[in-house]
C-alpha cells in the first residue's frame, strides 16, 4: 500500500488527493494543514466578509467529502521538516512533533502576505493589523470592524480591492493606498485601471496612488499612518494587502531547488525524487513568454494539482504551460482577463469600449496573446482557447477584433472536432 | 442515462454512454424555441408566457449563425459536460460539480458570480444570470427521460445520443 502525503489543504492539494484516490483506491492519502479550517475557497473571503457567503457555504467540499474520499486530514498540523533520506515529515501539532512517513510527498504549502518595512509596524503587538489571505484573516477582521472604523488598506491590487469591497458598508470610510499609478497594477493597464477605479470611487472608497505607508503611530493599535507624500491618515483599522510570496521555506531546508518557488520538472516533480510540488509556491513556464514565473491563482492550482497527483500515483501526465488569468467583479464590475495585457509596441491592441464596457485584445503576429473585458466578458473562454491553443487567427472564420466572439470562429469541421473530442484537461 | 464503463473489443475500458446533446446544424432553423423551452423548463412557474414576462432567466443554450457570401445556417451549442472539465477546476466556490452520471451542474447556492467559469470554458456556453450572482449552463434536464430543448426542436435539430449513436447518425 503506497503512502501519499500531502502538505497544504487548499487547491493544489485536494485537487492532488482526488486524483490519487480516483487512482489509487487503496493508498494511504493524508492531506495535512496548518490551518483550523477545512478545504475552503480561498477567494471567498472577501465575500465572507460582507455577509454575501455565510460560513456554511465557504467550504470547498461537504462534510461527506473526506471520509468518502477515504482521506485523512490533519488539521492545525504544521510541517516542520521534512527528512528527505528517511523519507519523513516532522510534524508539529502543538507541543507534540510526530513523524509521517511517505512514499510519495506532495508540497502544496501555498502563499504568504508579503510584508513590507513599515516604520513602527509590528503584528504582535498591534491589535487592529491584518493581513487579508486566509479565512482566520477574515474572520478576525470582521470581528473588530465597526461602523465608525476609518480603514486603511495598503494595495490596489486584487486581495487590497477584494478587502475594500468585503469591507464596505460596514465602516466609516475606506481608503487604498498603492504605489503605482493605478489599480490592479499588474493585471491592468492604466486606462482600463481608470474605469475599475472610477467604479470603486462611486462607493466613497478613497485612493492614495503613487505613494505608500512608510510609518505607522500607536502602540498597541494603529492610530495614524503616515504616507511617503507626506499625508497623514487616521487610521482604526490597518489591512496590508501588498501582494504574496511561496512558501518556500520548509522545501529550501529540504534542499528542494528553488528560486521564487520552488522548480518541478514537466510531471510536477521537484529536484528531489518522489517529492512534488504544486500550486503558488512552485514556478511555471509562462505559454506566452517563455519565462519561469509563480502563478499564484486558483485555477493554475488546482489544475497542478491534479496533475501531480496522477504522476504521484504513477500516470505519468505532462503539465501543459500556463498564462495569467483572472476573473473578478468589484460592486458589480466585471473584470476577466488573460495573457499579456499591456500595451507594448511589437503588440496590436484593438480596443472596443463604451461606458463602463471595453474589449480590449492584444495580437501579436498571428495570434491571440491577451484580453481584458470589462462587463463584456459572455464567451471569454473561446478567447482564452485560442490564447492556450495558439489558434492562427489567419485560419478562423471571421476577424475576431471586428466582432462579437464566437464557437462560429472556428470553421464546421473544427467545431465538429471539438464538440466530439474535447475532453476538457488542464 | 448515466455514465458506465464499455469494454472495448481490444480488452480496454472506455467512458461511454452518458447522454448529450447533439446538434445537427444542416437541420437547425434558428428558430430559438429550444431557448423558450430552456427557459421554461427552469423557471418557477413552468409556464411559456409567465416565464417570458416575468422571470429573467438565461437559456442554457446558444444559437449561433454561420454567415457565408450567400448562405445563412445555424446551430445550437451547449455544455459538453467534458470528461475533466475545466469549469470545475477554476471554481472557486466549489458551486461547479459533476454529479455520479458525469453531468456538470452548478450549484446556485455556492455560486458568487465569479466568472471564473466563463473564462475556462472553451466552448462559451455558461451564460452569467442578470443577477450577477450566478451563472446558467445546461443541466440535461437532469430528471426527465429527455432535455426539453430537444423535445421542443421542431426540425431534430438537436438529438439526445450517446456518442455511439450520434456518431452513426452522421
Amino acid at each position: 500500500m503506497k503512502k501519499y502525503l500531502i502538505i497544504g489543504n487548499s487547491a493544489a492539494g485536494v485537487n492532488a488527493a482526488v486524483a490519487i484516490r480516483t487512482n489509487d483506491k487503496t493508498g494511504d492519502v493524508k492531506i495535512i494543514s496548518c490551518e483550523e479550517f477545512n478545504s475552503y475557497g480561498r477567494p471567498l473571503i472577501s465575500y465572507y466578509l460582507n455577509g454575501k457567503v455565510k460560513s456554511e457555504n465557504i467550504y470547498c467540499h461537504d462534510e461527506d467529502f473526506y471520509r468518502s474520499m477515504n482521506l485523512e486530514v490533519l488539521l492545525n498540523t504544521k510541517a516542520e521538516k521534512v527528512d528527505t533520506i528517511k523519507k519523513e515529515v516532522l510534524v508539529g501539532l502543538g507541543e507534540r512533533i510526530s513523524r509521517i512517513s511517505y512514499d510519495k510527498l506532495l508540497i502544496a504549502t501555498g502563499s504568504s502576505p508579503f510584508i513590507p518595512y513599515i516604520k513602527n509596524l509590528d503584528f504582535n503587538l498591534q491589535k487592529n493589523v491584518f493581513t487579508f489571505l486566509t479565512y482566520k484573516d477574515s474572520v478576525k477582521l470582521k470581528e473588530k470592524i465597526t461602523k465608525n472604523s476609518r480603514v486603511v488598506i495598503a494595495g490596489a491590487g486584487l486581495i487590497g480591492l477584494k478587502a475594500a469591497e468585503g469591507l464596505f458598508g460596514q465602516v466609516a470610510s475606506i481608503t487604498v493606498v498603492d504605489l503605482d499609478n493605478r489599480v490592479m497594477a499588474s493585471v491592468l493597464d492604466k486606462s482600463e485601471a481608470d474605469i475599475i477605479q472610477a467604479h470603486i470611487e462611486q462607493k466613497f472608497i478613497s485612493f492614495k496612488l503613487q505613494t505608500s505607508i512608510c510609518e505607522v503611530q500607536g502602540e498597541n493599535n494603529v492610530s495614524r499612518v503616515i504616507l511617503s507624500n507626506g499625508e497623514t491618515l487616521n487610521c482604526d483599522i490597518l489591512v496590508v494587502a501588498v501582494g504574496v510570496r511561496p512558501n518556500v521555506v520548509l522545501a529550501k531546508e529540504a534542499g528542494i531547488k528553488t528560486s521564487k518557488g520552488m522548480f518541478v520538472d514537466e510531471y510536477m516533480q521537484t529536484s528531489v525524487k518522489d517529492i512534488y510540488a504544486a500550486g503558488d509556491c512552485v514556478e511555471s513556464l509562462d505559454l506566452l513568454t517563455g519565462e519561469s514565473k509563480v502563478f499564484a491563482l486558483w485555477p493554475n492550482a488546482s489544475n497542478q494539482g491534479g496533475i501531480a497527483g496522477l504522476n504521484m500515483t504513477g500516470i505519468k501526465t505532462r503539465t501543459p504551460k500556463t498564462f495569467a488569468m483572472n476573473s473578478i467583479s468589484f460592486f458589480g464590475l466585471q473584470l476577466t482577463s488573460a495573457g499579456i495585457i499591456n500595451n507594448s509596441r511589437s503588440i496590436d491592441t484593438f480596443v472596443d469600449s463604451t461606458k463602463n464596457k471595453l474589449r480590449k485584445l492584444n495580437v501579436l503576429n498571428d495570434n491571440l496573446i491577451g484580453f481584458v473585458l470589462i462587463n463584456d466578458n459572455q464567451r471569454a473562454g473561446i478567447y482564452t482557447s485560442l490564447i492556450n491553443d495558439k489558434v492562427g487567427l489567419s485560419t478562423l472564420a471571421y476577424d475576431i477584433t471586428s466582432k462579437d466572439i464566437g464557437f462560429n470562429v472556428y470553421s464546421k469541421q473544427e467545431r465538429t472536432k471539438k464538440i466530439w473530442d474535447y475532453k476538457g484537461g488542464y | 442515462m448515466g455514465c458506465v464503463f464499455m469494454l472495448c473489443k481490444d480488452g480496454s475500458k472506455k467512458e461511454s454512454m452518458m447522454k448529450k446533446i447533439y446538434a445537427f446544424e444542416s437541420k437547425c432553423l434558428g428558430c430559438g424555441l429550444c431557448e423558450v423551452h430552456c427557459r421554461t423548463a427552469h423557471s418557477k412557474s413552468k409556464d411559456i408566457v409567465k416565464t417570458h414576462k416575468r422571470e429573467n432567466i438565461a437559456s442554457a443554450i446558444v444559437i449561433e449563425e454561420n454567415l457565408s457570401s450567400n448562405t445563412v445556417s445555424y446551430f445550437a451549442l451547449q455544455c459538453r459536460h467534458c470528461e475533466n472539465p475545466k469549469c470545475i477546476k477554476a471554481c472557486i466556490s466549489g458551486a461547479m460539480y459533476k454529479d455520479d452520471s458525469g453531468i456538470v451542474l452548478n450549484n446556485k447556492e455556492k455560486c458568487v458570480g465569479c466568472l471564473s467559469c466563463i473564462l475556462v470554458c472553451p466552448f462559451g456556453v455558461i451564460k452569467k444570470n442578470d443577477d450577477g450572482r450566478s451563472v446558467s449552463k445546461c443541466d440535461l434536464c437532469v430528471g426527465s427521460c429527455e432535455p426539453f430543448c430537444v423535445k421542443n426542436c421542431p426540425n431534430e435539430a438537436i438529438k439526445f445520443l450517446d456518442e455511439d449513436g450520434a456518431r452513426a447518425l452522421i
